[in-house]
Parts: structure tokens; C-alpha cells; sequence
């Protein structure tokens, strides 16, 4: 059975200490009832994403669900670190699959500046294996990200002016579209010239602290059928992949094996085997510049090792061969952690449908990507759609 | 406008009762591994049990080990304020790898593996380079 997207609603992403959660969730599940021309009544099962413990409530989904209007529909909370929007949508995704429902909404949304800085790091660090990692030695989200990073550029001789191009890149996108963290773009010598946050790690190579929310409205192919809905994007095909809580234990540093297994199965259900030329666009996880360069070659964009020179290339920028992250990417557009997998989806739908403005791609496929990776690559989702 | 919270302080009390050879070892300078006397897997962090159902035995890990990765951390995570910049490393020995702090470490260093206090009073790994 085919399901598909038939609404989408993103909030603006940044310092949001304008709202609660509450209220930061409603405006994009407003904007996606809105898009799809339905109410609260017409949704049968909610799915909130919500990795919390930055934020105020700590059991956050029956507070959201109240104030967005679909007590006794779910809510069913789902958790997998920055890939927890993904887990909402693959959720709504197998309840429509299974006939759980024919109208589910995936729902994601994070408020991560209730706390300050060292706290947020305090818990991000937490985000492999508590015990062995953090307790001990006090690695942080941004630190695990470094270490992949140092193994890349060791091995392939990956340059700081290569992880440098992707952040330009996010930040030239992302300086156009007015809902994200960061509007202005940025120079090379700016990026090269800021502090180290974790070496080889620098200012401009990291995604900032924002709070956002995102939703989507998804439907079986039937239901869609008796609503009379005509502009759908449709889940082509999902894939999902995982690995160790302990970095120690993984093959290697120089990519995530998770996103690996979720491409191979989401390519291998898709028919998918030259991305690069099938896909019109992607969005990949690009919390730091150098987890895009690894997802280039995890993707099969290009050839391991060769993720730096793929940038350099300019084929990921807006008018290249496979435009990625065209809204400013986690890095630039901003990544709060459960909101980005289901913003994904909302700009893969903005882009397929035409509706993306001084930021739209050219169509000839009318198939993209979305990859959302949890953690460290512990999970990995990768997701074809179509329209 | 806004409201404060009422505070949380949250500080768990871990079991390490299964382990507990490994956290004695750190205190003695030993570095453990298990080793399973069923399948052979070798498990770091350790474990009590082989997911094979075997036996295992406690292996210190006192080899030559080679740096992997590693990262120098300037932002500083809560519960760490004490510490100035800080580098972590991993490294391989044999059959596993090992998190630790280091100073002055670049992948395919050659390193020792030692333990210590650090100033929160928390047992460790270390390396250093030999
Ligand atoms: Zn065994």
C-alpha cells in the first residue's frame, strides 16, 4: 500500500523564547492541517518525536497533543536522538501500512535553549554510552563528530577549507529562506578564522542550539483516493539502519555504517543505483560539515574518501548535479533534533511540489532524499520520495 | 517574559556490580578486557556475559595500541567545568579499542595505556605516547 504526504508545516527555527513547546509544535502542525485542508477531526493517530530533557516538560507528547488538538488520537511518542523526526514519520509511515490508521500526523519538535550551553552539552555527551564515555571522559555531541573527523582527514586528507565549503554552502541557502536559525551568508576566511568548539571542529562547522517544530499529514493511498487530495508527494521507500552505543565498537570512523544500511535498503526498494542521477535533490545530516562529507560517500554520492572533493566540486550546490540541504541544512537552517528529520520531509514536499521560491530546484525526476542520523550514526534513516 | 523553573538535580547511583574487577583494576593501574572462554570474543567495554552464553574470563590489556581518532574539547559540557581543555583518543589494542584521555596525540600514534585519578575523583583511561 502507498502512503502519502498530503501536508507539511515548519515553524520558524531559532531562539524561540517566545513560545513553549506547546505552542512551538501547534504553529507547524497549523501550517500542515492548513496545507492539507483538514482539521483535528480528520486525524486518526498522532505521533509526537520529541528527544526532550533540554526543555521544561520532560514527558512532553501529552502536553503537545493537548495543546494541538488531538487528545484521544495517540499521542505515541517516539525517541532516536536527531533522528527522532524520522522515527515519527517511519512510525506514522508502518501505522498506515499496517491499517493502525488511514491519517496520521508526524509531529516533531524540540525546544533546546531553556537550558544554557554547558548543560545542552552535558546531555548531547550523553548521547552514546553514558557510562563508558561521557561519565569518564566527557565527550560531547560536537566531540564524537571530531573524532570522525580526524579519522577522515588522516585517511583521505580531508582539509578544515573543505569542511569549511560545506558550511558556505548551507549558509548561502539558508540566507534565503526566511524561516531558518541563520540569514546571512558567510565567507570561507570566515569559517577558516573561527574558534575551535572541539578541534578539528571549529564555530562555523557546527549546526547551532534552536528550537523549531515541523509536521507532516500522511494517508493511505485509498483515503487520499476519498479525499480527493491531487498533490501528493508519496513515500517511495524507507530505510532505517543502526549501530553501537560505544564508538569503540564500530568497524570504523571514516562514515556511519547505519546510514550505509539505510541507503542500501531504501536504494534496493526504490531501484535506485546511480542517486546522483535518479534523485533531483537531497537532504543529508549535516549537524557538522564534516557529517555531510561523510554522508556524500555513505550515500553513494560519491566514492569514500572522496566526500571533500564533492563539495569542492560544487554538484551539491543549488544548480549542481544533486542540490543538497537547499534550505541551509542542520548546520545553517538550524537542528532541533526532533523537528529536522520531519523539516526534511517539509522541504523535499516544498521542493517536489514547485513550491520552494528563490530556493526551487529544476524537476526532471521528481524523486529526492532525506537522511536523518541519530546520535553518532546509532540510527539512520534514509527515505525516497516521489511525486 | 519568563518564568523559572522549580530546580531537578539528578545524580543516579550506577550498579557496577558486574564490572566491578574493571573499576577495582583502574584503581590497581590495570586496564581490563573480558574474554569470552566459550566463542573467543573479546569484549570492550567489558561484559559479564557473552551474548554467545559463555564463560568470561578478565584479560588485562597492557599491549602497545595505535591512535585511531581523537578530538581536543574547548567547549567544556557541564560537570567538567573543573577541567581545562581536554583531549580524547581512541585507540587499538589487538582485538579492541579503547577510550581515553591523551595530550598531545595524532591519529597512528603509537601509545601506552595507563590509568589515573582525574581532579572530579573519577578513575580512567590514559595514553600516552611512546
Ligand atoms: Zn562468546
Amino acid at each position: 500500500m502507498r502512503v502519502g504526504i498530503i501536508g507539511v508545516g515548519c515553524s520558524k527555527f531559532g531562539r524561540r523564547d517566545d513560545v513553549t513547546i506547546q505552542e512551538l509544535s501547534y504553529e507547524a502542525v497549523k501550517e500542515a492541517l492548513d496545507d492539507a485542508q483538514l482539521t483535528q477531526d480528520d486525524i486518526e493517530l498522532s505521533i509526537v518525536g520529541c528527544v526532550g530533557t533540554r526543555s521544561y516538560e520532560l514527558m512532553p507528547a501529552v502536553p503537545i497533543n493537548e495543546y494541538c488538538g488531538f487528545t484521544g488520537k495517540g499521542p505515541m511518542r517516539v525517541e532516536a536522538a536527531c533522528a527522532t523526526g524520522s522515527a515519527a514519520v517511519y512510525t506514522a509511515y508502518t501505522s498506515i501500512v499496517s491499517g493502525v490508521a488511514d491519517v496520521a500526523i508526524a509531529i516533531g519538535v524540540e525546544k533546546m535553549t531553556e537550558v544554557d550551553t554547558p548543560t545542552s552539552l552535558a546531555i548531547g555527551g550523553r548521547g552514546g554510552n553514558y557510562l563508558w564515555e561521557f561519565h569518564q571522559y566527557g565527550t560531547t555531541f560536537p566531540g564524537y563528530y571530531a573524532m570522525h573527523a580526524s579519522a577522515h582527514m588522516a585517511e583521505f586528507g580531508t582539509t578544515e577549507k573543505q569542511l569549511a565549503m560545506v558550511a558556505v554552502k548551507a549558509h548561502r541557502n539558508a540566507a534565503k529562506n526566511p524561516k531558518a536559525h541563520f540569514q546571512k551568508e558567510i565567507t570561507i576566511e570566515d569559517a577558516l578564522g573561527s574558534r575551535y568548539i572541539t578541534y578539528p571542529l571549529k564555530l562555523y562547522d557546527c549546526s547551532p542550539i534552536s528550537d523549531g517544530s515541523a509536521a507532516a499529514v500522511m494517508a493511505s493511498e485509498e483515503k487520499i483516493r476519498e479525499l480527493g487530495t491531487d498533490d501528493v508527494v508519496w513515500i517511495e521507500s524507507v530505510g532505517y539502519g543502526s549501530d553501537t552505543s560505544n564508538m569503540t565498537n564500530r568497524e570504523s570512523f571514516v562514515g556511519l555504517k547505519a546510514s550505509v544500511i539505510a541507503a542500501e535498503t531504501t536504494y534496493k526498494k526504490a531501484g535506485i543505483d546511480r542517486p546522483v542521477e535518479q534523485l533531483d535533490m537531497a537532504t543529508v545530516h549535516d549537524c557538522f560539515t564534516i557529517a555531510e562529507i561523510m554522508a556524500y560517500e555513505d550515500l553513494g554520492f560519491c566514492r569514500k574518501g572522496e566526500g571533500g572533493k564533492f563539495v569542492e566540486s560544487g554538484e551539491s550546490d543549488l544548480g549542481g548535479k544533486l542540490p543538497v540541504n537547499t534550505f541551509g541544512g542542520l548546520k545553517a537552517k538550524g537542528h532541533p533534533l526532533a523537528a529536522t528529520g520531519v523539516a526534511m520531509v517539509y522541504e523535499v514536499v516544498k521542493q517536489l511540489r514547485g513550491e520552494a521560491g528563490n530556493l526551487q530546484i529544476d524537476l526532471k525526476n521528481y524523486r529526492a532524499l532525506t537522511h536523518n542520523v541519530g546520535g553518532t550514526g546509532h540510527f539512520a534513516f534514509v527515505m525516497i520520495f516521489g511525486r | 517574559m519568563f518564568i523559572e523553573s522549580r530546580e531537578l538535580v539528578m545524580k543516579h547511583k550506577i550498579p557496577v556490580a558486574k564490572t566491578s574487577k574493571y573499576w577495582q583494576g583502574l584503581e590497581e593501574g590495570k586496564v581490563y578486557k573480558t574474554v569470552c572462554r566459550n566463542c573467543g570474543r573479546a569484549h570492550y567495554p567489558p561484559r559479564a556475559e557473552c551474548l554467545c552464553g559463555g564463560e568470561v574470563k578478565w584479560v588485562e590489556i597492557d599491549e602497545e595500541g595505535v591512535v585511531e581518532a581523537f578530538t581536543v574539547v574547548y567547549a567544556i559540557p557541564r560537570g567538567f567545568e573543573w577541567s581545562k581543555p581536554y583531549t580524547i583518543a581512541i585507540a587499538r589494542f589487538g582485538d579492541i579499542r579503547v577510550m581515553g584521555w591523551a595530550e598531545n596525540v595524532k591519529v597512528g600514534d603509537k601509545v601506552a595505556i595507563k590509568t589515573g585519578k582525574d581532579e572530579s575523583g573519577v578513575w580512567k583511561v590514559y595514553f600516552e605516547v611512546v
